[in-house]
């Protein structure tokens, strides 16, 4: 019996899956072209940026914290791998992806000990973060869009295909992978989603609570530093504000993934299901060519709709 | 005693299921004005729910509740209310980040579309001080207020409500009882003005000395009223349990003041919590924290397992003088300490989580213990006969005294060479303390030391080997064998020289 519960999902997971079928159905009655190979390939390959960001984000919610600082980690990393790659030294070059991540994962350890040292709240910390990240990049590049440009790899991650998938899909399937193993075999997921649901009780159980919170913003410090190579490598090159769209559809699709926003429940399966949501609304909504205004407000409906969808049934249950 | 003919609310064949588990199956049950009305039952035996159903926090799935006569559907909280139904619930019901002032004027009479009405105010001042509570300043945030305060205020709070009926849902038991006394006075005045008392304690001599008349229930179904006094504490005990329980409390060993020392305290000082504390910790020994609140036994706990900064003077386990900084290292095998804090809650589990979620939390991370291994805990569980589902369930579906031995049974199966217990029974029915004491005593016998802070001094006195009583942060009394008795305990408490006039 208990075995034959496990095989089947949790509701929450499949609601944002389910949300996507019925946006391709719908879609494809009156733009049959939805249903081609190319299309769906191609919204997989954008959706892995946003992917990427929105698994640090369940991370840190997961948490009952907040990541603000997604926008600039993301900029900040994409500025630092194409200047690197625009110095024309080949070890430079090599070195800018990791340095990048390195980047990102430092930013998270500062978020991290903002929240579990200095006890400051997330939201609060990580977009003065957020701040400061934006005005350090004024003044270093002079407010101008940075020199520089991607490397031959970055390119290919982000826009080469392997046997007819998307090599940043795959990316992002890669890391959701090793994600999920995290939490599920490790003490770290334990402790993460006990932390999220009472700090206190975990802290008294003998964890060591702030690891774990430093732990999980760098881990969406990475995140977000992953996100940002692959979309400097997408553009091929760097912009002041490459970061500033993202970090709205990143909380929404966590959200609608069925991760509770107060931290403790929910899923990284959750969050890929309304990371595909999303991004297949806004391309729909952009095939359909209504017009900006409309589109943010059909988008926010439709958010506002399945989260309802998801606060109802909870109350029933 | 005569009683009026309409009860203030009856329950007429009520029943309530939560998915499958039967709460309360067709309980009949009344409370007139004017008596105070006592309902006795071990866990789940569904008084929690019967308060719940008369407050309006929950609704019956069958069977209709009448309030003075007329049939009526408590949808929620408020509306309970507005008929005079107030309950002072278990779990304190004040808002932490609020003033004292402002959660009495929460929802009080005449509050409604922004209006606060602060009239009622100096009324709650005045039952402050009535209750010993004078110096809980009105500004005061009630997050700074110890747990006995906050009682008092939750007290104050209920008594301004108006009520007809007035449910006290262990709402003394963090009190002290010379407050407890106070308290009880009111109450009476509260039956002199007509006022029906639904109460609920654990403690059988405050049931003795408050109640006019006793309900008992017993899995989810009422067994029978009687009048206070009508029967003696042994009939009580067996119809509640459905069996007869000749000893609370397991019998006493002659102590080996010889054994292994395992924990030492020499001059242990915290600023403004306690000041040098010394106190030897032997194998097989259960050593009492008293005193009344807040005199600084919990910080000493809190330090042992290393929550507190800047702490002075030394700590030796097994001989080795250590420093705690964490929690994490205070569990690790080389210490061996573990705490079992005071409000499970908040503090001792992680109530969304499941059964074996909460047992495992512990174990995680440390040295030699296999925490996904099940069987480490399931002897704790079987000596604490935990009543469950599955493991799977959360623990925020099991009662009060459930809860407890998960969070006794997650510590235990570290093997600790030391328990540190911060009042493990508090809120909690006869049948799971015997099974506590049982289970401290034979913990004790295998070696292990226990440190048991309490405040029911019953316990200090028939199941700890010795106990220091603290007053002011520091320790007052040290009362060994056959000086632990309850006026020993009540003097230290109060600072009283023994021996003194001791007016208990």
């Amino acid at each position: 019996m208990n075995n034959f519960k496990r095989l089947i999902p949790d509701i929450d997971v499949l609601v944002p899956y389910i949300g996507t079928l019925l946006l391709i159905i719908t879609g494809s009655v009156i733009y049959p072209q939805i249903l081609g190979v190319d299309y769906l390939a191609q919204q997989l390959q954008i959706a892995a940026f946003l992917g990427l960001l929105a698994l640090g984000a369940t991370i840190v919610i997961l948490l009952g914290h907040i990541d603000l600082s997604i926008a600039w980690v993301l900029t900040g990393s994409a500025i630092i791998s194409t200047a690197l790659v625009g110095t024309g030294d080949p070890i430079l070059s090599m070195l800018s992806i990791p340095i990048a991540l390195i980047f990102g994962a430092g930013i998270g350890i500062i978020n991290g000990l903002g929240v579990a040292v200095l006890r400051i709240p997330s939201m609060v910390w990580t977009l003065s973060v957020n701040s400061m990240l934006l005005g350090i990049s004024v003044v270093l590049t002079g407010g101008f869009n940075p020199k520089g440009e991607a490397s031959d790899i970055m390119v290919a991650l982000a826009t080469s295909q392997i046997s007819g998938l998307p090599l940043a899909f795959i990316i992002w399937m890669l890391v959701t992978a090793a994600l999920v193993l995290l939490l599920k075999k490790t003490s770290f997921g334990r402790y993460l989603s006990s932390v999220g649901y009472n700090e206190k009780a975990t802290l008294l159980s003998g964890v060591s609570t702030p690891s774990v919170i430093i732990a999980a913003f760098s881990i969406a410090g990475i995140c977000s530093a992953m996100g940002g190579v692959l979309l400097a490598g997408y553009a091929n090159q760097a912009y002041q504000s490459m970061g500033d769209p993202f970090l709205l559809p990143t909380i929404a699709a966590v959200v609608i993934g069925g991760t509770s926003i107060l931290g403790g429940r929910g899923s990284i399966a959750g969050t890929v299901g309304g990371v595909l949501f999303i991004t297949l609304l806004n391309s729909i909504l952009s095939v359909m060519q209504i017009s900006d205004a409309w589109r943010s407000i059909i988008f926010g409906l439709i958010i506002i709709t399945m989260l309802l969808f998801q606060s109802l049934r909870k109350k029933r249950t | 005693m005569v009683l009026s003919s309409t009860p203030v609310v009856r329950l007429s064949g009520v029943s309530k299921t939560y998915g499958s588990t039967k709460a309360l199956t067709e309980v009949d049950f009344s409370c007139f004005s004017g008596e105070v009305h006592a309902i006795l039952g071990e866990n789940g035996a569904g008084k929690s729910t019967l308060i719940k159903l008369i407050a309006g926090v929950v609704q019956p799935t069958e069977g209709k509740i009448t309030v003075n006569g007329k049939e009526l559907v408590l949808k929620n909280p408020s509306i309970a209310t507005s008929h005079g139904l107030v309950c002072m619930f278990q779990e304190l019901s004040l808002v932490p980040d609020l003033s004292v002032r402002e959660n009495i004027m929460l929802g009080a009479p005449g509050t409604g579309f922004g209006w606060l009405n602060s009239k009622v105010v100096p009324q709650a001042e005045s039952i402050l001080e009535q209750i010993d509570g004078a110096h809980i300043r009105m500004s005061m945030r009630v997050a700074d207020l110890t747990l006995a305060e906050r009682q008092q205020v939750e007290i104050a709070k209920a008594l301004t409500r108006n009520p007809k009926l007035l449910i006290l849902d262990e709402s003394t038991s963090a009190l002290n009882s010379s407050v407890v006394e106070k308290v009880f006075k009111l109450i009476r005045k509260q039956r002199e003005l007509g006022v029906g008392v639904l109460f609920i304690s654990h403690r059988f001599h405050e049931i003795e000395a408050l109640a006019d008349r006793i309900s008992i229930f017993r899995n989810g179904q009422y067994v029978e009223t009687f009048d206070n006094g009508a029967f003696d504490y042994g009939y009580i005990i067996s119809r509640m349990v459905g069996q007869r329980i000749d000893d609370i409390f397991p019998p006493k060993k002659v102590f080996n003041t010889e054994a292994e020392e395992v924990l030492k305290l020499d001059s242990y000082s915290w600023k403004g919590g306690f000041n040098n504390v010394s106190i030897t910790l032997r194998q097989g020994q259960i050593t009492g924290f008293g005193g009344l609140d807040g005199q600084g036994q919990n910080e000493v706990l809190l330090g042992l397992f290393g929550l507190l900064k800047n702490t002075a003077g030394e700590i030796q386990i097994a001989g080795h003088s250590v420093k705690i900084t964490h929690p994490k290292q205070a569990k690790a095998p080389d210490l061996g300490i573990a705490l079992v804090p005071e409000d499970r809650k908040t503090e001792g589990l992680v109530l969304e989580q499941s059964i074996a979620r909460n047992l495992e939390l512990s174990a995680l991370g440390t040295k030699g213990v296999n925490a996904l291994d099940p069987t480490i805990y399931q002897t704790f569980l079987e000596a604490l006969e935990l009543k469950c589902n599955s493991l799977d369930q959360p623990v925020s579906q099991l009662s009060g005294g459930n809860q407890q031995k998960v969070a006794l049974a997650k510590w235990l199966a570290l093997n600790p060479r030391c328990l540190l217990l911060a009042d493990p029974t508090r809120g909690i029915d006869v049948k799971t303390k015997t099974q506590i004491y049982a289970l401290l005593r034979r913990l004790a016998d295998s070696g292990i030391a226990v440190l048991l802070l309490s405040t029911d001094f019953e316990e200090l006195i028939h199941l700890c080997d010795d106990a220091h009583i603290f007053y002011d942060g520091e320790i007052v009394s040290h009362l060994k064998g056959s000086e632990l008795t309850a006026e020993n305990i009540i003097a230290a408490s109060l600072n009283i020289q023994t021996g003194g006039e001791v007016h208990g």
